[in-house]
């Protein structure tokens, strides 16, 4: 059963549909790989096997049947309110039937345990959780990325082969990157989100598909969205890309990785690269964060700001009181930046099929000290990785990161980003650049998942 | 962006709103301050009036044409 659980998640479900892995054992298997492998990564914080062996035993048949997933822990279930990483989630939270627990269950995949992830979903680390920090299976001393820090880990190490998460600003993104693994954070509204607790008000979160390569990602992600994404040959790519000082402040390694992958992207398709101009991509940042900080806000008081759990970190007791200070008109001209930024967008992709830079501009850095060193100094990684991960969350877009490299035995990701709607060209010119790049890097696992000597945490 | 902004602005707002903060909290959020204050300074001193303002974007597409 062990290289069944090692398979990709299209042929865990391909084996069980011609009756050549039993779903039972399957899960069992998956459950007993968790149990062995989790503790030195904490990626899965919660499981429940009753319930996972009813849901198998009610699945239907459906295009991941019998397959075990895990679901970041901001989705409810049936049996389990979601707590978004955090003592004190701030909104109110229920059991329930979520927009993607519904797509899967009814696409019959089974949910064999919920996800990790960083402490109200406010970093691009995971590095801070009420249940104590997920940890990078490439390095457990380093971030897996944040906020779906457990759903990347999960897959990176292999104890599942496909995992939801939810990317507000870069969330999905950021942990692919550092874990290796293929991200998709679809066009805004495509894919399911019924069920989160900011369903109402967020214009930035969706829900998508953490897993080791695009086909995976296709595949979860169509479950998700609710409709089969075709998959194709992509045209001859007009890849843009941006050369200014911000898009240039990359680590030395990154940047490499990510020029030769764009380069093999080119050739793979006979495509080009063309130099673009987003001229509101630094204010875009800063929007982002004041649009999605407002929404976040919308059920806050005071009084409830005064009756935090004190087990909140100290870190998020803060920064929800400093939120709560801004100043209204940065939203509001937050929000004409926005409308700036998609005029923009939309036309450069006249131009161009899609733009191509680094997910993330270094390597996973240390949990206990999440700093970057890049070209212009050290930051701190979410001042960083914010740079790159936001534009799509303000405007809409697609976005993927797909792995292209590695250093000092961290993955490095590349993002590329797409028109309104046009997730299949992501997905299908991800799966171009595994082509043409040998599948290298989708197929590289992480120690814990080559049978190596367990993780010291 | 000065020390002595910080200093006034988050006892000032945090007293405005009734909102208790101990000191690890006001260290958080000085730090906070420290890093969004500047650009969002930057933000409101845009002159944005010439902006076309979408209403209820449709996030799932393109901006209609100017």
């Amino acid at each position: 059963m062990s290289e069944a659980l090692d398979l990709p998640l299209r042929e865990q479900a391909a084996a069980i549909a011609a009756g050549e892995v039993d779903a039972a054992e399957l899960l069992e298997a998956t459950l007993g790989r968790i149990e062995e492998r989790n503790p030195a990564l904490n990626a899965v914080v919660e499981t429940f096997p009753e319930r996972s062996r009813e849901m198998l035993a009610a699945a239907p048949p459906g295009p991941l049947h019998g397959v075990p997933v895990v679901i970041k822990d901001e989705w409810p279930l049936p049996w389990r309110a979601q707590r978004f990483g955090a003592a004190d989630m701030i909104a109110a939270a229920e059991p329930g039937e979520s927009g993607p627990y519904r797509a899967l269950r009814d696409a019959g995949a089974v949910v064999v345990g919920v996800g990790n992830m960083h402490e109200l979903g406010a970093s691009s680390t995971g590095n801070v959780s009420v249940y104590g920090p997920a940890r990078n299976p490439w390095n457990p001393e380093r971030c897996p990325g944040g906020s779906s820090s457990g759903p990347a880990a999960a897959v990176a190490a292999r104890l599942v082969a496909g995992a939801v998460g939810a990317d507000g600003i870069g969330s999905i993104r950021y942990p692919a990157a550092y874990c290796g693994l293929t991200g998709l954070k679809p066009t805004f509204g495509r894919a399911a989100m019924a069920g989160h607790h900011m369903a109402e008000l967020s214009t930035t979160i969706v829900s998508g598909a953490l897993c080791a390569d695009a086909a995976d990602c296709r595949l979860l992600d169509s479950v998700l969205f609710g409709e089969q994404l075709a998959a194709g040959r992509p045209p001859a790519l007009r890849i843009g890309v941006i050369r200014d000082e911000v898009s240039e402040d990359i680590a030395p390694t990154v940047r490499e990785a990510c020029e030769a992958a764009i380069e093999d992207l080119r050739e793979a398709t006979g495509g080009e690269v063309r130099e673009i101009e987003l001229p509101e991509l630094a204010a875009a940042t800063l929007a982002t964060v004041l649009i999605a900080n407002s929404e976040s806000l919308g059920g806050i008081t005071p009084q409830r700001l005064n009756q935090l759990d004190p087990e909140l970190s100290p870190l998020g007791r803060g920064l929800l009181k400093y939120r709560v200070l801004l100043p209204a008109v940065a939203t509001i001209k937050a929000g004409q930046l926005r409308t700036l930024a998609r005029h923009t967008l939309a036309a450069v992709f006249e131009q161009v099929d899609v733009i191509a830079w680094p997910t993330v501009p270094a390597m996973a850095p240390p949990l206990e000290a999440p700093i970057v060193e890049l070209p212009s100094g050290t930051l701190t990684a979410d001042e960083a990785n914010v740079r790159g991960g936001a534009l799509a969350n303000l405007t809409g877009i697609p976005a993927i990161s797909v792995p292209v490299g590695s250093s000092e035995g961290l993955p490095i990701g590349l993002q590329l980003q797409a028109a309104w709607g046009r997730d299949e060209l992501l997905l299908d010119a991800a799966e171009a650049l595994e082509g043409a790049n040998g599948r290298r890097w989708v197929e590289a696992v992480p120690p814990p998942a080559r049978g190596a000597e367990p993780l010291e945490a | 962006m000065d020390a002595e902004t910080s200093q006034d602005f988050i006892p000032a707002g945090l007293a405005a709103l009734r909102i208790e903060a101990d000191e690890i909290e006001l260290a958080v959020m000085g730090a906070a301050h420290q890093l969004f204050w500047p650009p969002i300074l930057e933000l409101l001193s845009l002159d944005t009036s010439a902006i076309p303002v979408e209403r209820n974007p449709d996030l799932s597409q393109a901006p209609p044409s100017r």
